[in-house]
């Protein structure tokens, strides 16, 4: 008879790096990518409603911001998808079998994933290039663009809650094998959603701070203008979060939730830290926002929120190692590390960094050459 | 067995990620060879001082950032997504012996992503030299790329000594990794060639437009008479079954091959005689055309590819149903129903024998096979008796060429010959039943 919990053994081959490396590389890499995730996702809404809004009312500083935007979102986009694909393959090679098996459960949704990001992605690219030819009509691309990384975002949520409660998978599978699963009745996959979708408008309101501060030298108003909106739709987004927050807390199964309640040291003070942080952040970036130096503030409260995403990042292992108590152990494997070729991938790593780092001193000689010339 | 097997209506798992896999490397190939195409125009365009070929190398790196970083990249992502959907126990196994060949790659395609968003953003904007080094920074990464992905890729078909000693070089370095890159690159060249035909007919100057036409025309040339040469090579290097199987021993692989040696020999009579020849009149429609008939051996070659590999999906160690070949023997003594996960009941019945069955062919057919679609299983069940099946399921290697072993009890076999009869057209009822 059905049993009620299946879980694919683990693979026959052994894991060809210690678990803690893994799990680090994990977690690092998965932050590197909700930053430009971020900014792609939070920064084309608000691309479409700073730019309906300077339409509207006429607004030079909306438009110069929106255009901006424009030519950001696919840069963001494009290292999404490329900083995506590393957790992306840690995850397999740890949690495979829940992975694996859960992503054929919803195969269908999972696989139309690609068909989305393509689409979004050239909605992007229009918006950028055909800003002035498509005139209104750049307002709906982009909004398009924007649901439909939206939606994108919601896939991952079900399937990554999916992975984390095995219990389901049998049934799942037997009821309908042809991977047309969602994950619904999981009662935090809506608070868990909208935790990474309110979070993208803090993020992309720091963003754009970030980017008035630069503007300043050249553009006082503007720039000016710019830390103002920017610290504006953090400190919206962020007294949303909270309750976001609260409501996914409380969602999640008592057993995990007690973790971050004084059962687990860590966890309850990463949850103290992860609440008290984006406050403290919050304060600074309004101080910012008032002030007529703005940047010293503005740095301490990005810098402050850099840690709450930490936080964040290592709180949210904690909730999938939490779920997975007594039905999965990660750390239970064979392992026979391949340090010869950890140790190329390190070299490399190093290697690639360095040329990234010098492509971009060259771009910025180039830019710093321009505006010389400019003056 | 170990993972559930995710029915694909139709066209059947391995036939999607044909689909997704042949349209990435259409792209990837052109990634990597037009990276070079690039920065070798731009270079020429500077040394000549030719700025209508500076306009367009320059529009050219646009259609190609737009090409490469979208659909390239992503249905890249696709291949993964889909391997995993598909054949989640091989891709398990190539991850845990590859995970560092893959983040290594992943260096290299962050580089590569970084280096094309410069290169195309910066036209004018930083020097001649700076830019020159951005362009061969791509080259160089995509080629990279290239590297490393096509000892994973080639490792599935030849292990070589990696089954002995699971060592990560053994696999990546593997008998075909050589020739295998060689042919790759050929083809990337080639490719680079191809595609710069789609946006050369648009240069309005007359003179430029002929000069640039017979220039791409170079690209694909030479690197289409030296393909057969590392075919040739690769074709030394795969395993015996392998060349059995190209060799006639299915007959429809044995024609693609056939379509492929005539697609690529097509393609270099075209080029020759439109582009390289006659290159003031050259169109954009012979550009497509161009197009679909590379296009079409690139198909012919990856379709063979795949397909030698029978009855494996990682030679040697895996079956192409996921079963581990070192564990089919264990299986076919006590069963797979004690075995298998996703079945939904352990013991076989005569009142559950046809669900079992069913159940059987989802577990071990389903990965390569359809009911009335791709691969079909129908037309094999014409005139036979369930006891035809018996026998033909108990010797699959022998009976269907290239085909895993069943892996199961007599009892499981039973059930499966007796769900596949229920698929029988009914005019074909096999001799008597038993």
């Amino acid at each position: 008879m059905i049993e009620q919990l299946v879980i694919p053994a683990p693979d026959a081959i052994p894991l060809p790096a210690p678990v803690w490396l893994l799990k680090g590389l994990l977690l690092f890499t998965f932050l590197l990518h909700i930053i430009p995730m971020n900014l792609a996702l939070g920064g084309s809404f608000t691309a479409f409603i700073t730019d309906l809004f300077g339409r509207k009312r006429n607004s030079e500083h909306h438009l110069t911001l929106a255009r901006s935007f424009a030519k950001m979102i696919p840069i963001a986009m494009a290292f999404t998808i490329t900083l995506g694909v590393a957790p992306l393959l840690f995850l397999q090679v740890l949690y495979g079998q829940l992975f694996y098996t859960s992503s054929i459960l919803m195969a269908w949704p999972w696989l139309s994933v690609i068909a989305l990001i393509i689409l979004a992605y050239y909605g992007f690219y229009l918006y950028s290039f055909r800003w002035e030819r498509l005139k209104g009509a750049r307002l709906w691309v982009v909004l398009l663009s924007g649901v439909l990384v939206a939606v994108v975002g919601m896939i991952f949520s079900h399937n990554l809650t999916l992975m984390l409660t095995p219990e389901k998978f049998a049934a799942l599978y037997h009821s309908n094998p042809s991977g047309t699963h969602w994950n619904f009745d999981e009662p935090t996959v809506v608070p868990r959603y909208l935790h990474f979708f309110v979070a993208s408008f803090a993020i992309t309101g720091l963003f754009v701070v970030i980017y008035g501060l630069g503007k300043i030298k050249t553009n006082k108003a503007y720039g000016k203008w710019a830390v103002k909106y920017g610290a504006m739709w953090f400190t919206i987004a962020t007294i949303i979060q909270m309750a976001v927050g609260i409501w996914f807390l409380l969602a999640l199964p008592r057993d995990v939730m007690m973790l971050f309640m004084g059962q687990n040291m860590l966890a309850t003070i990463l949850l103290g830290l992860g609440i008290l942080l984006p406050v403290i952040s919050m304060m600074l970036l309004i101080l910012a926002a008032k002030s007529e130096k703005p940047r010293a503030l503005a740095v301490s409260g990005i810098s402050v929120l850099a840690l709450t995403l930490i936080v964040m990042v290592i709180m949210r292992d904690i909730v999938r190692d939490g779920y997975l108590a007594g039905k999965f152990d990660v750390f239970d494997r064979v392992v026979d590390p391949q340090w010869g070729v950890i140790a190329v991938f390190a070299a490399i790593l190093v290697a690639g960094l360095g040329v990234v780092g010098f492509m971009l001193t060259k771009v910025i000689q180039a830019q710093l050459h321009a505006d010389r010339i400019g003056a | 067995m170990n993972f559930p097997v995710w029915e694909v209506p139709y066209i059947g798992g391995g036939m999607l990620i044909g689909i997704i896999a042949v349209f990435h490397v259409f792209i990837a190939h052109f990634a990597v060879g037009g990276g070079l195409f690039l920065v070798l125009t731009e270079r020429k365009a500077y040394r000549e001082n030719n700025p209508t070929m500076l306009e367009y190398v320059k529009k050219h790196s646009k259609f190609f950032l737009l090409l490469t970083l979208v659909l390239g990249a992503v249905s890249g992502v696709g291949i993964w997504f889909t391997i995993g959907l598909v054949h989640p126990s091989a891709t398990s196994s190539l991850i845990h012996t590859f995970v560092w060949g893959w983040a290594i790659e992943w260096v290299f395609f962050f580089v590569e992503i970084s280096s094309i968003i410069i290169y195309v953003a910066m036209w004018e904007k930083m020097s001649r030299k700076a830019h020159l080094t951005i362009g061969w920074i791509y080259a160089a990464s995509g080629f990279l790329t290239l590297a490393v992905i096509n000892g994973i890729v080639s490792f599935m078909l030849t292990t070589g000594s990696w089954v002995e000693t699971r060592n990560f070089w053994d696999g990546l370095f593997n008998p075909t990794y050589l020739p295998s890159l060689v042919a790759r690159i050929l083809i990337s060249v080639a490719f680079a060639g191809v595609y710069a035909f789609l946006t050369v007919t648009r240069l309005k100057d007359e003179h430029a437009r002929i000069t640039v036409t017979r220039y791409s025309a170079i690209w694909v040339l030479p690197a289409l008479i030296l393909f057969p040469l590392s075919l040739w090579w690769y074709y030394t290097q795969i395993p015996a079954t392998a060349q059995e199987i190209v060799g006639g021993g299915i007959e429809y692989i044995q024609t693609t091959a056939t379509y492929g040696i005539i697609a690529a020999a097509l393609l270099f009579v075209f080029v020759l005689i439109g582009p390289f020849w006659r290159p003031r009149a050259f169109t954009f429609a012979q550009a497509v055309v161009i197009l679909l008939v590379a296009s079409a051996a690139m198909f012919s070659w990856e379709r063979v590819r795949e397909a030698v590999r029978k009855p494996y999906i990682i030679h040697a160690y895996m079956y192409s149903n996921s079963m581990l070949v070192s564990e089919v023997e264990s299986i076919q003594e006590v069963g797979l129903l004690q075995k298998a996960k996703w079945i939904s009941e352990r013991e076989l019945t005569e009142a559950n024998e046809l669900k079992i069955g069913k159940e059987l062919f989802r577990a071990q057919c389903a990965s390569c096979h359809t009911v009335g679609g791709y691969q079909d299983v129908v037309p094999h069940l014409v005139d036979r008796t369930q006891e035809d099946l018996e026998i033909i399921l108990s010797e699959l290697p022998s009976f269907r060429g290239f085909m895993p072993p069943f892996a199961g009890n007599d009892q499981e076999r039973r059930a499966l010959a007796k769900w596949l009869m229920t698929l029988q057209p009914a005019a074909s009822k096999g001799g008597t039943q038993p």
